[in-house]
């Protein structure tokens, strides 16, 4: 019980010291689990009929837009007033941005990519064995008039993608001890973006013949916004970096991925969902603090003194 | 030691060793890593975009059997604006009718709310509020489907519409009770144009 009222004075202690964090994760987070019980009510009261098709005006489903929108927009207004600590040149600050999602004190943020981590690669298997259902489907149906069009290519792809992701979730939370040579800080982070694009072609394949915009449109804007916000965690590595952008990323990415969780019934993307959602806590946890008091890695280069060899000696 | 390997990886990445590294170095040092960047970016979101555009605004829709003919075959690939669409008298549109299957149709509008359609197989004729169609777009003449007559005579509720398919004589349509008449709600857009193959190019 001590350790746990310990962790958790811990957490409230940086909290505290690093306010902005605090406006982020509550803005996210909040915005999040309003979405998401919006979404509920809005399923339960803004569809009719055994299609299940939108009541058009329905109250539910204007909140939630509303809601939405007023998150995106309070997002907005606190990425355009982070602070972020000039970009320094000088040697060894160059990289500054490498180092983003750097703090070896704060176990925090590798414990939140892990888990997303792990999540991705749950969500693999659940794939797999749904793609290799759909194509056994198509194949057992060959030439005849049931056949779907859907032959599960796409969901193997994202099955191996959520593997990808897996990885580059791991190389992340390991960099965020250490950085990597030439990793160069948070590129991995393109793996998952890469698995992030697959998962949205077969997201939208699976239900391109959907009349009823609201069963899917949240889950591609959650995609879309996963993709990117990881990408803007492998453009900090590049010279391309976006903070600014990247933060207002990661608060829509948790945003719309509470609604488009919320009832959803995939196991897989629900699982992609909560991974992607978590990894952005984890960004939004580390990167304003580090925007602020960026981190510094060793004293300046000095070349490693090589001992003088001492003459190999003739005698015995 | 740790430490020591850190800072040789750090100065070894800024390619400078002795000396400061000005702003244009050190972006022309990160080249090759943001060049790599900007093109997977490009792509990702070339690609974020053209499904965000495909969901919202236009559909592409590949036809499938003979229910269209002669006005859309089997394998025509089709451009389907979505936004903001309402069915109107004549269009074909693409609809969803779960009730008789996940997939989508092709048919063309005949009817919308508070209209009535007798169809009369003896003449081969649809009569919309008691007036005749003057179809020039149908295969051939209408018989009687091989489901039957179906629903022949119905007056098209609100928010509702009555699709048929151009060859008449094979299409499962709103005669059918499957499909029935459709709620607007499931009408996911307006076919615009032929794009594929080349030799079916048109507006429709």
């Amino acid at each position: 019980m001590k350790q746990i009222n310990a962790v958790i004075d811990r957490i409230l202690g940086l909290l505290d010291r690093y306010p902005r964090r605090l406006s982020w994760l509550a803005c996210a987070l909040g915005g999040g689990v309003l979405a998401a019980l919006l979404r509920f009510i809005q399923r339960a009261t803004a569809f009719e009929g055994p299609l299940g098709l939108a009541v058009p005006h329905a109250p539910a489903s204007v909140i939630l837009v509303c809601v939405s929108v007023i998150t995106g927009a309070a997002l907005l207004i606190l990425a355009a007033t982070q602070p972020i600590h000039k970009r320094p040149w000088a040697r060894g600050q160059a990289h500054r941005w490498d180092l983003a999602f750097l703090d070896r004190d704060d176990k925090v943020y590798p414990i939140m990519l892990v888990a997303a981590a792990f999540l991705a690669l749950a969500a693999a298997p659940v794939l797999f064995v749904k793609g290799a259902g759909r194509l056994k489907l198509w194949l057992d149906l060959a030439g005849m008039d049931g056949r779907p069009s859907d032959n599960g290519a796409l969901a193997l792809f994202t099955a191996a993608g959520a593997f990808l992701a897996f990885l580059g979730l791991q190389q992340m939370a390991r960099e965020s001890f250490r950085p990597g040579r030439r990793g160069k800080g948070g590129f991995s982070a393109a793996l998952p973006a890469i698995a992030g694009c697959v998962w949205l072609m077969e997201t939208f394949r699976a239900h391109a013949s959907d009349p009823v915009l609201w069963d899917y449109a949240p889950r591609l804007l959650a995609i879309v916004a996963g993709m990117l916000f990881y990408l803007d965690c492998a453009g900090m590595s590049t010279g391309a970096a976006r903070p600014k952008r990247l933060l207002w990323l990661a608060g829509a990415t948790i945003v719309l991925s509470a609604l488009a969780a919320a009832g959803c019934r995939d196991a897989g993307d629900l699982l992609l969902l909560a991974a992607q959602a978590l990894a952005a806590a984890a960004v939004l946890w580390r990167l304003p603090p580090n925007l602020e008091n960026p981190p510094v890695v060793g004293q300046p280069y000095q070349p490693m003194q090589v001992p003088p060899q001492e003459e190999e000696s003739t005698h015995g | 030691m740790d430490q020591e390997r850190e800072q040789t990886e750090q100065s070894g990445e800024s390619g400078q060793q002795g000396e400061p590294q000005t702003g244009a170095q050190a972006r022309k040092a990160a080249t090759p890593g943001r060049e790599l960047y900007s093109n997977v970016r490009f792509l990702a979101t070339l690609m974020a975009v053209l499904i965000l555009f495909f969901t919202f605004v236009a559909r592409i829709v590949v036809v499938s059997g003979p229910s269209m003919e002669d006005t859309l075959h089997g394998g025509d690939v089709v451009l389907v604006w979505a936004l903001g669409y309402t069915p109107r008298h004549g269009d074909v549109v693409v609809v969803t009718q779960k009730t008789f299957q996940e997939d989508s149709i092709i048919k063309r509008v005949i009817a919308l709310e508070g209209q009535t359609v007798d169809i009369d197989y003896n003449a081969g004729v649809v009569y919309v509020d008691g007036e005749a169609l003057e179809e020039d777009y149908i295969k051939e003449r209408m018989y009687v489907p091989s489901y039957g007559e179906g629903i022949n005579h119905v007056t098209v509720p609100e928010g509702c519409c009555f699709v048929m398919g151009d060859n008449r004589n094979q299409s499962a349509d709103s005669r059918y009770p499957d499909i029935g008449i459709i709620d607007e709600r499931c009408v996911i857009g307006r076919s615009m144009c032929v794009l594929f193959p080349l030799g079916h190019i048109k507006g429709l």
